[in-house]
């Protein structure tokens, strides 16, 4: 474990280094929300995959398919398609017609201070969802990783992220992730060639030999979701969801134009599209060489399934190289979840200070300088709350929280934003509808499936999505309907239109 | 406001030549991503027996379709990214300039 613990403190003062450079770097409200927009490409797409590529996806869709077989490949296909969405009609109209958060869109597009509530509530409930889950996975880990308790692992986790949030902002929040992205694609490439040089560079004898090992029902699915609506859903909740993330589609905010936040896309899809394919071949691969018992033995969830693959590729337990191995994956383990914290803070503090306080509560009327001093404060708030929550959360099902962030970015942000962007019927109670609805239907049915309720669910799915969301364009379009024509909103669309497109705003 | 109508006006029939050469390219290829991987969680709900199928060696149908996914959505990204760069920019710089044309 003493590896693990000299790694990540190179990790950890490479981070340092970046806030303090960021930091020097950051003064005006649009550095510290958007690193001022001049991020390139590239940049932005390293970025994109550390942020979309968190512990659930580094370790998870591996140890899911070590237990599960084709399952766990369905968990790592989903994520990659779901940029399809985001390349086509998300990315480019965001960057045009928008300038740091989700309620900056809907305040252009609407105008008034009800829909702009609503946007903010979306943002909020959804990063949430997505933080908790996320601090509670980063303290059973860190504790397992490097043997320090759930709750100091907790407050190490909380401080890293409020000093590169509140110091360093988005450009130091960016490196963070971009660092974590090299090591992640690093690593994974490091474990690809030893697990394929074991089997002469012939990736079809890990289907062989976890077929030998395992049967053929292991190569099938269902074996996790044992529900078809469930897989299904899962599906949806992934192409449509992904797109509905606040902390992911302000990236798209920090590259200069609509041509560089495509080219960003594209990157994102081949780079973090790599590792994901490579999960399902190390899940085969740890079945394989490593076992079922001894990965469930270790955690039986399967989470420490990929550093077990490491160490047993590197030497074995108890060799300088297998301890290495081990380390280093561990190491970037805990960098991963560190990164993807510090974007759902930063997000979250953007929305609470840049849409709530200047926005919806001083209209705007807000100097420069005081904003980003009120988003660095709200940003260290934010972080002692997930502290707090995380803590609490020890020992709870933590599960639902992931799939409610998910389903309520599919079921109310997506509905809102796509409607936003291209119906000219839409209006503020349409936002307040496809918000609520989208929400409400996505809380109770998450609520009382499954996932909360075991065998005394009330409902038999455990991700809501395929309902939710109809659901949520549903209620959209009614509370149009119902609020009435707005007229002044439908003039005013041609020049959104104009904006969307083209990124020439009205005057 | 009615300096903003008249440039509005002049961007209109370049920023609806623009609408519909994307609705043209995007409708098809959202069609194809989304059955492609929607009909595949389909098939994996309610035909399993299906997906196991065998193909090569070991390597059954289920996993030979994951994979024609990934090769899928690459592909796509990439043609979108050509159709964006050779057809959408240019519709929308001649759009985006009427617009500020009329507005000086």
């Amino acid at each position: 474990m003493s590896v693990t613990v000299v790694i990540f403190a190179v990790i950890l003062l490479i981070s340092l280094g970046i806030t303090y450079w960021a930091a020097r770097r950051t003064a005006t409200a649009s550095d510290f929300y958007a690193a001022d927009g001049r991020l390139t490409a590239a940049q932005n797409g390293f970025a994109l995959a550390g942020d979309w590529c968190s512990a659930a996806a580094f370790l998870g869709f591996t140890g899911l398919t070590s237990l599960y077989g084709m399952d766990g490949a369905f968990y790592a296909l989903g994520p990659l398609v779901a940029f399809c969405t985001v390349l086509f009609v998300i990315a480019e109209p965001l960057r045009n017609s928008g300038r740091y958060t989700l309620g900056d869109v809907i305040r252009s597009r609407m105008q008034t201070r009800a829909s702009l509530l609503a946007a903010i509530t979306g943002t909020v409930a959804v990063n949430f969802a997505y933080l908790m889950p996320q601090m509670a996975g980063a303290g059973v880990l860190v504790r397992l990783l490097t043997g320090i308790s759930y709750d100091w692992a907790e407050i190490f986790v909380g401080i890293s992220m409020i000093v590169y949030v509140a110091f360093g902002g988005m450009l130091a929040t960016t490196w963070v992730q971009i660092v974590k992205a090299v090591l992640m694609l690093g690593a994974g490439a490091i474990i690809l060639v030893m697990a394929l040089s074991l089997v002469h560079f012939n990736p079809l004898s890990f289907f062989a030999q976890a077929e030998a090992k395992y049967g053929a029902h292991f190569l099938l699915p269902g074996n996790y979701l044992k529900n078809p609506f469930d897989q299904i859903s899962l599906g949806l909740g992934y192409v449509l969801g992904l797109a509905g993330l606040p902390h992911v589609m302000t990236r798209f905010y920090t590259v200069p134009d609509a041509k560089a936040a495509r080219r960003s896309v594209v990157w994102v899809m081949f780079l973090a599209g790599a590792f994901f394919a490579a999960t399902t071949l190390f899940g085969l691969a740890a079945a394989n060489f490593v076992g079922q018992d001894a990965i469930r033995a270790a955690d039986k969830g399967g989470n420490l399934t990929l550093p077990l693959l490491a160490q047993y590729l590197g030497g074995g337990k108890g060799s300088f190289g297998g301890e290495l191995m081990l380390g280093f994956v561990a190491a970037v383990a805990v960098a991963t979840i560190l990164a993807v914290v510090s974007a759902l803070t930063l997000s979250t503090s953007s929305t609470i200070a840049h849409d709530f306080y200047v926005n919806w509560v001083k209209g705007g009327r807000v100097e420069g300088r005081r904003e980003v001093w009120i988003a660095r404060a709200t940003a260290v708030v934010i972080g002692l709350l997930a502290i707090a929550l995380g803590i609490l959360a020890q020992g709870v099902n933590v599960a639902v929280l992931v799939i409610l962030a998910i389903c309520v970015a599919a079921s109310a942000n997506f509905p809102v934003l796509i409607l936003s962007l291209f119906w000219r019927r839409f209006n503020t109670g349409g936002v307040i509808g496809g918000m609520t609805v989208g929400l409400v239907s996505s809380v109770v049915l998450a609520m009382i499936g499954p996932a909360m309720r075991g065998s005394e669910a009330l409902w038999p799915l455990v991700n809501p999505t395929i309902v939710s969301m109809p659901l949520g364009f549903l209620g959209a379009v009614v509370g149009s309907l119902l609020a009435g024509r707005d007229m002044g909103n439908e003039k005013r669309f041609d020049a959104f239109l104009l904006q969307v497109h083209t990124a020439v705003a009205p005057e | 406001m009615a300096r903003d109508e008249a440039r509005l006006e002049a961007a209109q029939a370049a920023l609806q030549s623009l609408v519909a050469a994307k609705l043209r390219f995007l409708v098809p290829m959202s069609i194809i991503f989304m059955v492609g991987y929607i009909g595949l969680t389909v098939i994996a709900g309610f035909a399993k027996g299906l997906l196991g199928v065998k193909i090569v060696g070991s390597l059954n149908l289920g996993f030979a379709l994951i994979g024609l996914n990934y090769v899928l959505s690459w592909a796509l990204a990439l043609v979108y990214e050509r159709i964006a760069n050779k057809i959408f920019d240019p519709l929308a710089s001649r759009a985006a300039a009427s617009g500020r044309r009329s507005a000086a």
